[in-house]
């Protein structure tokens, strides 16, 4: 049995999403809270329900300097600027925070760096599709639009190139293309499936993994442009070697009502392949379908009503992205025997994200004003609340482009970022310095659940010419340049202490730092190199906690 | 979420604490780890027992880059049209005839299971290259760890102070197709490259800065990070510390790579090629606890002028190979060291019109030299010409699960990624138990 699992697809799951109602039926969805309310509120209901219930008491508010750049780090991909920092925290406004967010939702520094993650997260690190994500991100194209240009992009459209690499890329694997899609738009792992025995579950079916194949099994490249057939239907052999046909079903068991197809002949085979080299040669695309079985999988995916897949996957894309854990975890596993962690909270997010359009700024903002949001990452007591009770914030390890970028900006001259009259000034300095930065970053790895940091990275922090060249040299551009003009070490360690780690240090801190810099007052280019090449290499800087 | 376990699982905190325990109280710092099975658990370890049987295994893995030819090495069909100039030459076991290339090796086989039933159906070199050094493939959403990452994690030690996994690739391969793949296990257990230098990159602390300085800003970072971590907690956290940590281990350990401190004499049987000192290197290593090191040969992709291509680098390996088995005999090593050698696959019984021969997958050899091998032995044949497996064919899977065997690793080992247990091998892949001692 468990052989028969490796490379078919669960069936068990597939049945298993058929028969538990763990999609928020119409009983739970009832007792929802009503949608007027605002997301950080509901957030905090429900988190705090279930705290209140496990008797744990949620960590205190983070530091204003801990916040701004937690915020900064989570919407621009950077580390706030001195100046940012200290402005956020010497503001008395009831509403910085709101004020905060709405400054860097507006940056186009958060088009960037949303271009980033969504990359990563639909490109898994392969072929970039960057360009195309900055313009959609950049005319606030909403998610459901952007992933019908994903699917369906049109490669003569100047706004949608590059959409369809996403299709391009796996389609001459249509297993994998099948998988990334279920995982990526849906948050449903075939593959992990494969070998879980789900004992209580007697009846299988893998009509539901050869039922979404279906729906990209008549793509095709033709010399790197993409068409689909009318005809071709999926056929596969069930565990017990009994021969099926698929039929065009989604995830939720809609099966989907088409045309009759009819396999061409020979002869209609020849004039199509001929057809196709022709205009493979004048590199132009194959004919659009009259009917589109991928066309189909966008429109059954967004018509969902309840057991909204698409919605709920990104929710807790999002979430596991600004919380560091997911509702659902696995992120790519929100299958019904894995339920979330507070499943009422995870259905009404994904219902007021369909209804404001899929519109991922407004989730986001609202995640982030919420209490839960802006907890310290410290837990000073015995034993520390499950990460999935939200109690405290998540560590999170930056990615490879946010630790790069804040290795650049730790070890700038800070004179450099202060807010001039010109504010896009500022901006191209911090971008430029985000391009400077993107070399570097290939050489870290981007995390993943469990991430472990390997001793390359240490490695190349401690012994890498490119490392001293690029974030301790003492031009006039660099902190190092700045500090080793300092004369009073106290200032020296809180200058460095700023603009490394965003924070005052802490008097502990200066007397440890003055005593490392007293030792070495004959070389002081020497020991302000060794402060900033500590505090850029210390977990603090690593991490976004 | 579902707490069905499966059989095998066992992030216990009994299991933890012995593991602790066997460290000698490191900062592996992993509570609340065990029971949260969302983690990949890879700091989750067998039993004290298995940890101590599995002390002191080591792999030398010889890669012969490109795809060697089975007719040229260990399974010759000489006076068949199939068979090549080459001869073969009877060898110190009874009956076992190898290719007179390989006249060093012919005495010396004592030790060492020849297996001559491959069949591994993947003729491509980057996808075969991959599936050899996986013992399986990569399914669409798991990437595998390879087989140094693998030993690295079951045969090392998490605070080891020597690399636990070296990797020498070759110009002709290129760094692209020399695979070296942590998988889940995730970027501690990559190994550490090197190419035509014998010395890793970032090993050497840079001149501008002074042995003390280095320490002491080290130390200086350790106390900010120690801050930082009071109250907090997490096991990546804990890699970053620990990655750290490990550095100035690492660089001591920068001596090992320079086969200058050999004596002479030693250099002079490895010999003056490339392959040689790195052959010697791997020892060097191994000896000092690394776990597993590859050193691959290329290239070995003959399509034309097989013979001659054969001719240089099958005699190379012959004398490398055989210096390197003497050597980790003599200092007693041999029967804790799994010396293999291996590629993508074998080479065509036909011979092309430019003399060479193709890529084929379906009928050739490896060799497995050492530890937990039953020495001595030749495992499958393939049929007169050498064009498919007559006997005892076996794939990838079955070849890894072998080698896991003999260095004392469970093959049915199960990682956890997130609730998916994942075994070292896949479900139903058994070791040929004929060439394990």
């Amino acid at each position: 049995m468990r052989n028969d699992c490796i490379g078919k697809g669960c069936r068990a799951l597939w049945l298993a999403l058929l028969t538990l109602p763990i999609l928020q039926g119409s009983g739970q969805t009832a007792e929802l809270l009503g949608p007027e309310i605002t997301i950080a509120e509901v957030v905090d209901h429900y988190l705090g329900a279930k705290l209140a219930s496990a008797g744990i008491s949620p960590a205190a508010v983070a530091a204003p300097a801990t916040l701004v750049r937690r915020i900064t780090l989570d919407l621009v991909g950077r580390p706030p600027t001195v100046h940012e920092s200290r402005e956020f925290i010497a503001s008395t406004s009831q509403q910085r925070r709101a004020e905060l967010l709405d400054r860097l939702f507006a940056d186009p520094g958060f088009v960037r760096h949303q271009a980033n993650e969504f990359d990563h997260m639909l490109m898994a690190g392969g072929e970039s599709i960057r360009e195309y994500l900055l313009q959609a991100f950049g005319d606030n194209r909403h998610w459901d639009e952007i992933f019908r240009e994903l699917l369906l992009g049109r490669d003569d459209d100047a706004q949608q190139t590059g959409a369809l690499r996403f299709v391009k890329t796996r389609v001459s694997d249509l297993d994998k293309l099948t998988n990334q899609a279920s995982v990526v738009f849906f948050g449903v792992n075939i593959s992990c499936a494969k070998c879980h025995d789900h004992p209580h579950v007697s009846e299988w079916t893998q009509d539901h993994f050869y039922g979404m194949k279906s729906f990209f099994n008549r793509t095709f490249d033709n010399g790197g442009l993409l068409g689909e057939r009318e005809y071709g239907l999926v056929k596969f052999k069930t565990n017990f070697g009994e021969s099926r046909q698929a039929s065009l079903m989604f995830l939720n068991g809609t099966v989907l009502e088409e045309p009759a197809s009819k396999d061409p002949t020979g002869e209609e085979q020849k004039a199509e392949k001929a057809k196709l080299e022709e205009l493979k040669k004048k590199k132009q695309p194959p004919p659009a379908p009259a009917f589109s079985r991928r066309a189909q999988l966008v429109e059954v995916a967004l018509q969902a009503k309840e057991d909204n897949y698409f919605a709920r996957a990104i929710v807790n894309k999002i979430w596991h992205r600004l919380f560091g854990v997911g509702l659902v975890v696995p992120i790519d596993q929100m299958h019904p025997e894995n339920p979330p962690s507070h499943p009422q909270l995870i259905a009404w997010l994904a219902r007021d994200l369909v209804s404001h359009k899929y519109d991922l700024k407004r989730l986001m903002r609202g995640l982030q004003m919420s209490q839960a949001y802006a907890r310290s990452s410290r837990h000073d007591g015995e034993q520390r609340p499950d990460a999935r009770l939200f109690a405290t914030a998540a560590l999170r390890p930056l990615s490879r482009y946010q630790y790069a970028t804040t290795l650049r900006m730790g070890s700038m001259n800070p004179d450099r970022f202060v807010a001039s009259d010109k504010i896009e000034e500022l901006q191209k300095q911090i971008e430029s310095q985000e391009n400077a930065a993107r070399g570097f970053a290939s050489q870290i790895e981007q995390p993943y659940d469990g991430f472990q940091i390997g001793v390359t990275e240490a490695l190349l922090m401690n012994n890498a010419e490119q490392v001293e060249k690029e974030f301790l040299s003492d031009s006039g551009d660099s902190l190092v340049g700045k500090l080793k003009a300092i004369e009073d070490s106290r200032e020296l360690v809180e200058v460095a202490v700023w603009t490394v780690l965003n924070r005052p240090p802490d008097e502990q801190e200066i007397k440890s730092f003055e005593a490392y810099l007293a030792r070495r007052v004959d070389r002081k280019l020497d020991s302000c190199r060794q402060l900033v090449w500590a505090l850029l290499t210390s977990s603090e800087c690593r991490f976004n906690y | 979420m579902a707490r069905r376990r499966g059989n095998g699982f066992c992030g216990s905190t009994e299991h933890l604490v012995n593991r602790r325990a066997f460290l000698g109280g490191t900062a592996l710092a992993t509570a609340g780890l065990a029971s949260d099975m969302t983690s990949l658990d890879v700091l989750r370890t067998p039993a004290l027992a298995n940890q101590l049987r599995r002390r002191g295994k080591r792999v030398i893995l010889l890669w012969l880059a490109g795809g060697a030819s089975q007719l040229e090495t260990w399974d010759p069909k000489p006076n068949r049209p199939t068979g090549g100039p080459f001869g073969a030459i009877s060898t110190n076991l009874e009956g076992v005839r190898i290719s007179e290339l390989l006249p060093k090796m012919a005495q010396r086989l004592e030790h060492t299971a020849i297996i001559r039933s491959l069949n591994t159906k993947d003729g491509s070199h980057g996808s075969a290259a991959r599936m050899m050094h996986l013992g399986r493939r990569d399914e669409p959403n798991v990437t595998y760890p390879d087989l140094g990452a693998v030993c690295a994690r079951e045969l090392g030690q998490a605070d080891s102070k020597v690399p636990d996994y070296v990797s020498f690739y070759t110009a002709t391969e290129g760094r692209g197709n020399a695979l070296g793949q942590s998988g889940f296990l995730g970027a501690r257990y990559m190994p550490m490259f090197l190419t035509t230098n014998t010395k890793p990159e970032n090993l050497s602390r840079l001149e501008t800065i002074s042995d003390l300085d280095h320490r002491e800003r080290m130390d200086l970072r350790a106390l900010i990070s120690q801050r930082f971590a009071a109250g907090r907690d997490s096991n990546t956290l804990d890699s970053h510390n620990e990655a750290y940590a490990r550095v100035r281990g690492l660089m001591a350990s920068e001596e090992l790579f320079d086969v200058s401190g050999e004596p002479q004499w030693i250099r002079d049987r490895y010999g003056p090629s490339l392959f040689g000192r790195q052959a010697l290197v791997a020892r060097r290593l191994v000896e000092a606890g690394t776990p597993f090191v590859k050193v691959s040969r290329a290239w070995w992709d003959s399509h034309g002028q097989n013979f001659e291509t054969h001719l240089e680098l099958v005699s190379e390996l012959d004398h490398v190979m055989s210096t390197l088995l003497d050597d980790l005999k003599s200092r007693g090593m041999l029967e804790d060291t799994l010396v293999i050698t291996l590629a993508e696959f074998g080479r065509t019984p036909n011979i092309n019109p430019s003399l060479g021969r193709d890529h084929f997958a379906r009928a050739w050899s490896a060799s497995l030299t050492g530890c937990g091998v039953k020495g001595g032995t030749v495992y499958g044949e393939t049929d007169a010409d050498g064009q498919h497996v007559k006997d005892g064919e076996i794939g990838a899977g079955e070849l890894f699960a072998t080698i896991y065997q003999a260095l004392g690793i469970d093959h049915q080992h199960e990682y956890f990624v997130g609730a998916r247990p994942l075994p070292l091998t896949n479900p139903g892949i058994e070791p040929v138990s004929e060439v394990l001692a």
